[in-house]
């Protein structure tokens, strides 16, 4: 059975929604699930969240459908950006796994498929695209690894979002021919979120092919995982061997190997 | 040119609070998938609901639907099934979203999907007793539901098979709906 990931669950403050979300996650087969930290910088100094420690929420991690593992639960900071500075890269991005930006105009765009240091691009979808998509930027950010990602709740909550949401995502899968897209909800609450297989279906109504569509849900965000992995590692060399490390033996290794770091950030 | 072939949609109706899943029936929910159809695919979703699609199986317990339409069209209902967010009763909205579980050519592959994915429910509702009765309880049911299959692999052609499946169905159902109450 693949692995089936759910890149975007907005965030917060309530536990018990966010607990019931994940575990609503969990019962429709989702291994992997991010909570997504939005933040808009208006002024030159923004503070950034802090993500909270998985073991604030849970105790003991809900077990995925259909496999004996539990759900494994991630943090990703959304930047919503207007304007080129507001996106620096701060030690504060360190303490997210993912990274994503949502450009709202056509030169941060090609900035953020270009230049920026980001796993995740995300596609307008509460609003008729303000911009038109180009093929240059975006086969360079397919070529670096960039992924690019449609949500779907506000399709489910409204009629004209919806038509939004079908309407941008056909367009920029015209212009990227179906590559390097995933599919995430966007989930405030746990009757927002949709099986895996289902959502793999509403792919086929944003015109992706079969198997793309399937891999909209799952090695495609397994790919945009490992990106997230190499910007911490910041030497561009994915690790992906992993041996389980005895605590003694993380005692005796932690100055010397980098891999210390990112399984310490899983645990 | 042999017979009409058909696409057998397994879904699971899922709510926040199990008790108001008791009102489901099949004419409401007919009457909802055509409504969500329309919506998304308008006039022409419309003629090819009015032609293919049926509801066959209703569990108002567990909240397991299975819905049967025509195999070139099932795809035009599968995408439309996301966008349902509530069933309407009797002037009794229920907040809830479809998971379909699985697609199959015929009533019977369904129902051992379902049988198995029972199965599965209550391994996982074993993880989350609370109580040492409780726990008891679902490794008696799990033991019944063992012993069924290995009856059926003694018994000899298809229809003891299908009458052993309708049991273990039936069965399984059962258990997982008296731990759920408890």
């Amino acid at each position: 059975m693949p692995v089936f990931m759910d890149l975007n669950i907005i965030s917060s403050n309530d536990k018990k929604r966010l607990k019931s979300i994940i575990e609503t996650a969990a019962h429709l087969g989702y291994s992997t699930v991010a909570i997504n930290y939005v933040v808009e910088p208006q002024q030159k100094k923004q503070e950034f969240p802090k993500p909270q420690s998985v073991s604030d929420i849970f105790d003991k991690l809900p077990v995925v459908q259909g496999k004996s593992s539990p759900i494994k639960v991630l943090n990703r900071l959304t930047i919503i950006a207007s304007d080129a500075s507001h996106f620096r890269p701060t030690n504060e991005y360190k303490s997210f796994d993912l990274v994503a930006v949502y450009p709202t105009t056509e030169k941060l765009f090609h900035a953020a498929c270009m230049t920026f240091d980001v796993d995740i691009i995300c596609i307008a979808v509460a609003e008729k695209q303000p911009f038109r998509f180009k093929r240059a930027p975006v086969n360079g950010a397919i070529d670096r690894g960039v992924f690019f990602e449609t949500c779907y709740a506000a399709a489910i909550r409204d009629n004209t979002m919806r038509r939004y949401t079908i309407a941008n995502a056909i367009s920029f899968v015209e212009i990227c021919k179906g590559k390097n897209i995933i599919v995430s909800s966007g989930a405030e609450n746990p009757l927002e979120l949709r099986g895996p297989y289902d959502i793999a279906n509403l792919g086929l109504v944003f015109s992706l092919s079969d198997g793309d569509a399937k891999a909209a849900v799952s090695t495609n965000c397994r790919s945009v995982l490992l990106h997230g992995e190499t910007r911490a590692t910041a030497s561009g060399v994915v690790y992906t061997t992993k041996k389980p490390i005895t605590p003694q033996k993380q005692e005796e290794e932690s100055p010397v190997s980098k891999k210390a770091k990112t399984e310490l950030e899983y645990v | 040119m042999v017979r009409h072939k058909s696409r057998y949609l397994l879904c699971e109706v899922c709510v926040t609070d199990r008790s108001s899943l008791q009102l489901l029936e099949s004419r409401t929910l007919y009457g909802a998938l055509k409504a969500a159809v329309i919506r998304a695919h308008g006039d022409y979703g419309a003629a090819l609901y009015n032609i293919g699609v049926a509801v066959k199986y209703l569990n108002a317990h567990t909240g397991v639907v299975l819905i049967r339409s025509r195999k070139n069209y099932y795809r035009l209902l599968w995408s439309a099934l996301p966008f349902i967010t509530y069933l309407e009763n009797r002037g009794q909205r229920v907040q809830c979203f479809f998971n379909c579980l699985h697609v199959g050519g015929t009533i019977r592959t369904c129902q051992k999907f379902l049988v198995k994915y029972n199965k599965q429910q209550l391994h996982r509702m074993l993880l989350d007793c609370r109580t040492d009765a409780e726990k008891q309880e679902i490794r008696r049911s799990i033991l019944r539901c063992s012993l069924t299959t290995v009856r059926e692999e003694e018994a000899d052609e298809d229809e003891s098979d299908d009458e052993s499946d309708e049991d273990s169905v039936k069965e399984s159902e059962k258990v997982v709906l008296d731990v759920c109450s408890s």
